[in-house]
């Protein structure tokens, strides 16, 4: 299917095609990608010297869309697992929706 | 130039080719430091305090920046200064310079045809004068396609050595904030301001800083690799080898000819990884903060994006779309690797075809196909540069020069040897 890509208010219909023919793409890309799955290992994560060290004093920043930031209290460790809606001691129970902004 | 005349040759010009989306009537700098007096144009997806950061997208029509991205500050603090936002394809969908909903951009240098996205909008500016230089960003070829349309110089630095934070992004896993500039030297400058390590983006490493003499250097000893890709259109591949043989003989660098292996599925691999980590994105645009929600007010190829993302990441689907493009991501990494080891660069055209006009007729897969040879330097975290090599019927066209990881200064010193003939 041919069409130009300039910038146009999209349809119900027109998103139904959109959503199916993006489909039909992924799926074409993604079988040509399994002809070489044997030749593919699992992706790692290269760490090497990249780790960073989690300051005991915070910089972690807030940024509020309509101007400026703010700093917040405690570790970023601290900040998130003070936010998590469910937890135990080393990890986070998070559930769609759960989270408290 | 003095930026009064910047200013007074785009409100004169600016309407043929829609490359800015906003202005700073009031822009000045410090007049002091490595960009002292340097005027500079930013893509409308990167955040400068006070301007309209829109994304070229009526989602974020409104909304201002609060704060500086990390690569602004360097430019405020060397002395430059921000002349205004440019136009690019809706939140950096695209490859054509179509897609922005506010009219596309149009290509001072081939009237009538696409510019090339999706820093569409930077590479015209350059290319019509509007700036001495101007700020892209790069996720599959973004800043070297225009950059190759328009007949100026675009830069992807290596992955993780300039800063994306303030940057609103397609694709976290392979964006990148580049320059665009008149020449190489020009891009060198701003890229050695914009480099370096931040906290803020927690995947930025230190890299070796550029250094501009250096740059100026004719490097010996080099090997070239000419990338072995077939490209249906003969006349550009003439051009760039034309090229290549000229540097070859007057610095007396050797020329071989180079296969990476599975770059043929660079789209493949790309567009699983960019469907979904957009997708993933995007969730903030939601429209309760701040903006309109997305998915009410994007155009189609943003929609297509957020909808196939959202599709092919379900839970029933584990494995197929994105992790395998994942892995077949580590192929292409590995296969530059190895080839590095053999060649000091490769080189291809930046865009296997000639731009189409504005408004064509196109399929998807066509248009995808534009990115195919910029695409591999995304995938493997390379550096790559566009330089002009040449015109055919009148049409700018691009050489791209790839270089290992965090060899950016070789790179440009190629570059500007390649200028230089």
């Amino acid at each position: 299917m041919a069409d130009n890509f300039l910038f146009h208010e999209v349809s119900d219909k027109e998103r139904e095609e959109i959503k199916k023919q993006a489909k039909c793409i992924m799926d074409s890309f993604s079988e040509k990608l399994s002809k070489v799955d044997k030749e593919m290992k699992e992706p790692t994560i290269e760490r090497k010297n990249c780790e960073r060290e989690e300051s005991s004093e915070c910089d972690c920043y807030e940024i509020d869309p309509l101007g400026g930031t703010s700093t917040l209290k405690g570790t970023s460790r601290e900040i998130m697992f003070g936010n998590a809606p469910g937890k135990n001691a080393d990890f986070i129970i998070a559930e769609k929706g759960g989270w408290r902004e | 130039m003095s930026v009064k005349n910047y200013l007074d040759k785009i409100k004169k010009e600016n309407k043929k080719i829609n490359a800015f989306l906003q202005i700073d009537e009031n822009a000045k700098g410090s007049g002091k430091g490595k960009l002292a007096g340097k005027v500079i144009a930013v893509k409308a997806n990167i955040n400068v305090k006070g301007m309209n950061t829109s994304c070229a997208s009526k989602t974020l029509e409104n909304y201002k920046a609060p704060y500086d991205a990390t690569v602004i500050k360097k430019i405020k603090d060397e002395g430059g200064i921000i002349i205004g936002m440019t136009n690019m394809d809706e939140f950096a969908c695209g490859g054509s310079g179509e897609t922005s909903a506010f009219n596309p951009t149009f290509n001072p240098a081939a009237p009538g045809l696409i510019p090339g996205g999706s820093s569409s909008g930077s590479a015209s500016a350059v290319a019509a004068d509007f700036c001495d230089f101007a700020l892209g960003s790069d996720t599959g070829g973004s800043i070297r396609n225009p950059a190759s349309h328009c007949g100026v110089v675009g830069v992807k630095p290596s992955y993780s050595s300039v800063s994306r934070y303030g940057l609103i992004d397609l694709s976290m896993s392979l964006d990148q904030i580049g320059p665009l500039a008149k020449n190489v030297s020009d891009a060198a400058l701003l890229l050695s301001v914009i480099q370096g390590k931040d906290d803020k983006d927690s995947i930025s490493q230190e890299s070796k800083k550029i250094d501009l003499k250096e740059v100026e250097k004719i490097p010996k000893n080099i090997t070239i690799g000419l990338l072995d890709y077939k490209i249906s259109d003969k006349k550009i591949a003439e051009v760039i080898n034309k090229k290549v043989e000229m540097a070859a003989r007057k610095y007396g660098w050797m020329v071989k000819k180079i296969k990476i292996p599975y770059i043929d599925l660079a789209i493949e691999i790309y567009y699983p990884l960019v469907y979904v980590e957009f997708f993933s994105g995007t969730r903030k645009f939601d429209g309760r903060r701040y903006g309109k929600k997305i998915e009410e007010f994007a155009g189609p190829e943003v929609l297509r994006r957020i909808l196939g993302g959202s599709e092919i990441s379900k839970a029933e689907y584990a494995g197929r779309y994105y992790h395998r493009a994942l892995k077949a991501k580590k192929l292409i990494e590995e296969e530059f690797s190895k080839a590095f080891k053999k060649v000091d660069c490769i080189i291809s055209p930046t865009v296997p075809r000639l731009p189409h006009k504005i408004g064509s007729k196109i399929s998807v897969e066509d248009m995808y196909s534009y990115d195919v040879l910029t695409v591999p330097a995304n995938l493997a975290g390379n550096c790559a540069i566009s330089i002009p090599a040449g015109k055919i019927e009148g049409i700018p066209v691009g050489m791209q020069i790839m270089c290992d990881r965090f060899k950016d200064e070789k790179m440009l010193q190629i570059a500007r040897a390649f200028e230089k003939i």
